[in-house]
């Protein structure tokens, strides 16, 4: 089961700096990353890291809200028309997204998509109807 | 040029005699109340000390406090059938303020009402279109009356929807408003997005502006955005509600009707009277009113009597523009908020924590209220929707309490000063008069 580090930040110069100091000092590594924003003034950090636990608990320590939370990768090829596949596939098993985003593993031959659900068990269970299997924490953002 | 002479311009003793005979009667009948009676009971104030209108020194203040706790009839000094109408404000958390009237009192008001608004030039050939929220709020039925007693064409339009409000005006030729001046700027706009002028496209010539406090700018702004002259209304719900000061053409200050009230201006610390013209807390008896007499009720607003006669010839003080409060209570979008009221909500709200920030600011020309909350640590998930959802849950809840419509902000935990000793809760970053001491 793979996580990303999920962070709550105010729209202010320099919070999301804070974020990263914490993630040097600690030696974590981002493999991927979305920031989104509200028009209420704050918005959402989510971070694909090599180690989320340490991540998320040093964050916690610092005083920033953070959380782990369950996504779903999915490994698709580095060629036009690769996101595209794996779409077609998800959206015929139902599934529908909160968030997404990427990260490349060998340039022009392997990718992941990385997937934020609303209900992780529901996604699990229809991509298991389709024989599409969500890749381990290890395959996600390992060394 | 008056709406009752006799009484508008009565010479300052005979007003004090008058005053002084309907401070005996308005006596008599708080006692009939369980809260005044017990309360005079104890202290041993009987009405035959009032020789001169000074004695009422030796009377005990009324507070909120005490209407809220004896809420809901400690107050009232009538049987319940003479009662015709109660109004009420706001608020979930704790008892609400509520005041009674019976029939005379409900005519008195709608008298006073209709002299306010002749005073200000309001006259029988207007059309006058009501901008204010009906219902339990004073400023919707307490202008109503008085703008039938006057004899106007009433429009009872409501708050809100400025397009069906700019329609009614052009539909039925309005020339007279009474509206909040922060809704003004915002009417404005919806003028202008139309392709309409004022000025030219409607009969608007007057508008009485209140219920929240303003500048002489803002006033003399809204004046030349819609070619009308603003006249300043002053009043507070446990005085009826409008009608208490208003300003008369000269737009020198407004004008108290002392017949019907009794004004101290007091030091908020001390209590004693201020020198003539100093600021001070304004104290407040009713005067003409049977239902539920209030005996020097601290208003918390502080203000001034401006010195001298004005030039209108009425003998009735004129109050300065209210500069502050004595409590925190502030005003937004005509509604009285207390920063506990935005607590009381917060507390009930398991998901963020009960430290808050309240600012008060003039956006696009509308005054908002941005209410900032922390999300606890230990319930954020990284779920937007979800924190989407309680932000909009806060808002609503806010605005059930207090009646106006907050801007939420979910802040990070640890950013707001914690509520030890005397954190400062309200920011007020708008620019009201400054205090004139």
């Amino acid at each position: 089961m793979a996580y990303q580090v999920s962070i709550f930040l105010e729209n202010k110069t320099g919070h999301f700096e804070r974020v990263t100091g914490v993630l040097k000092n600690n030696g974590i590594n981002i493999r991927s990353m979305t920031l989104t924003h509200t028009v209420s003034g704050w918005g959402i950090l989510n971070l694909l890291v090599d180690r989320p636990e340490k991540a998320n608990q040093a964050l916690q320590e610092n005083g920033l809200s953070s959380a782990l939370r369950k996504i779903l990768a999915f490994g698709m090829e580095d060629h036009p028309g690769g996101l595209d596949d794996i779409l077609l596939k998800l959206a015929h098993a139902g599934v529908n997204f909160l968030n997404a985003y990427g990260r490349v593993l060998e340039d022009g031959k392997r990718a992941l998509l990385i997937v934020d659900v609303d209900d992780y068990e529901l996604a699990l269970e229809q991509v298991s109807k389709i024989d599409l299997f969500p890749l381990n924490d290890e395959m996600v953002y390992g060394n | 040029m008056y709406w009752e002479k006799e009484f508008e311009t009565l010479e300052r003793n005979k007003l004090e005699s008058l005053q002084l005979e309907r401070l005996k009667k308005t006596v008599n009948q708080a006692v009939q109340a369980p809260f005044y009676k017990e309360l005079y009971r104890r202290k041993g104030i009987s009405v035959d000390r009032l020789t001169h209108v000074e004695a009422i020194r030796e009377l005990p203040f009324t507070t909120k406090q005490d209407l809220r706790e004896h809420f809901p009839y400690g107050f009232l000094s009538l049987p319940k059938q003479e009662i015709i109408r109660l109004h009420s404000s706001s608020g979930t958390t704790g008892n609400p303020t509520v005041i009674f009237h019976n029939r005379h009192d409900i005519s008195s008001w709608a008298n006073l009402m209709a002299r306010s608004l002749y005073c200000a030039g309001v006259r029988d050939t207007d059309v006058f279109q009501n901008i204010c929220g009906y219902g339990l709020f004073t400023g919707g039925l307490g202008f109503q009356y008085g703008i039938e007693r006057l004899g106007c064409l009433s429009i009872p339009a409501g708050a809100g929807n400025s397009l069906r409000q700019i329609k009614l005006m052009q539909d039925y030729g309005t020339t007279a408003i009474h509206a909040i001046p922060s809704y003004l700027g915002r009417l404005y706009e919806v003028f202008q997005a139309e392709g309409l002028d004022p000025r030219k496209d409607t009969n608007l010539r007057l508008f009485v502006i209140g219920a929240e406090p303003h500048t002489e700018e803002q006033r003399q702004r809204i004046e030349e955005m819609f070619g009308v002259k603003a006249y300043n209304s002053f009043g507070l719900s446990e005085m009826n509600g409008p009608g208490v000061a208003f300003e008369c053409t000269e737009q020198a200050g407004l004008h108290v009707w002392e017949d019907a009230f009794f004004i101290e201006i007091l030091d908020p610390e001390t209590l004693e009277p201020v020198p003539d013209g100093e600021f001070g807390e304004l104290v407040m008896t009713t005067l003409d009113r049977e239902a539920m007499p209030l005996i020097r009720y601290r208003t918390r607003d502080l203000t001034r009597i401006i010195p001298g006669a004005c030039a209108c010839g009425r003998t009735h003080a004129r109050l300065d523009r209210i500069t502050g409060r004595s409590d925190d209570m502030f005003i937004v979008k005509g509604c009285n908020v207390f920063p506990m009221q935005i607590e009381g909500v917060l507390l009930k709200i398991p998901e963020v924590g009960s430290d808050y920030l309240i600012t008060l600011e003039r956006i696009n020309g509308v005054d908002e209220m941005i209410v900032e909350v922390e999300v606890k640590k230990d319930w954020f998930n990284g779920d937007i929707t979800r924190l989407d959802r309680l932000s909009k849950f806060i808002t609503h809840q806010i605005r059930d309490e207090v009646l106006a419509k907050p801007i939420v902000r979910l802040v990070e935990p640890g950013s707001i000063p914690k509520s030890e000793g005397k954190a400062v809760r309200v920011m007020d970053k708008r620019v009201f008069d400054s205090v004139k001491i």
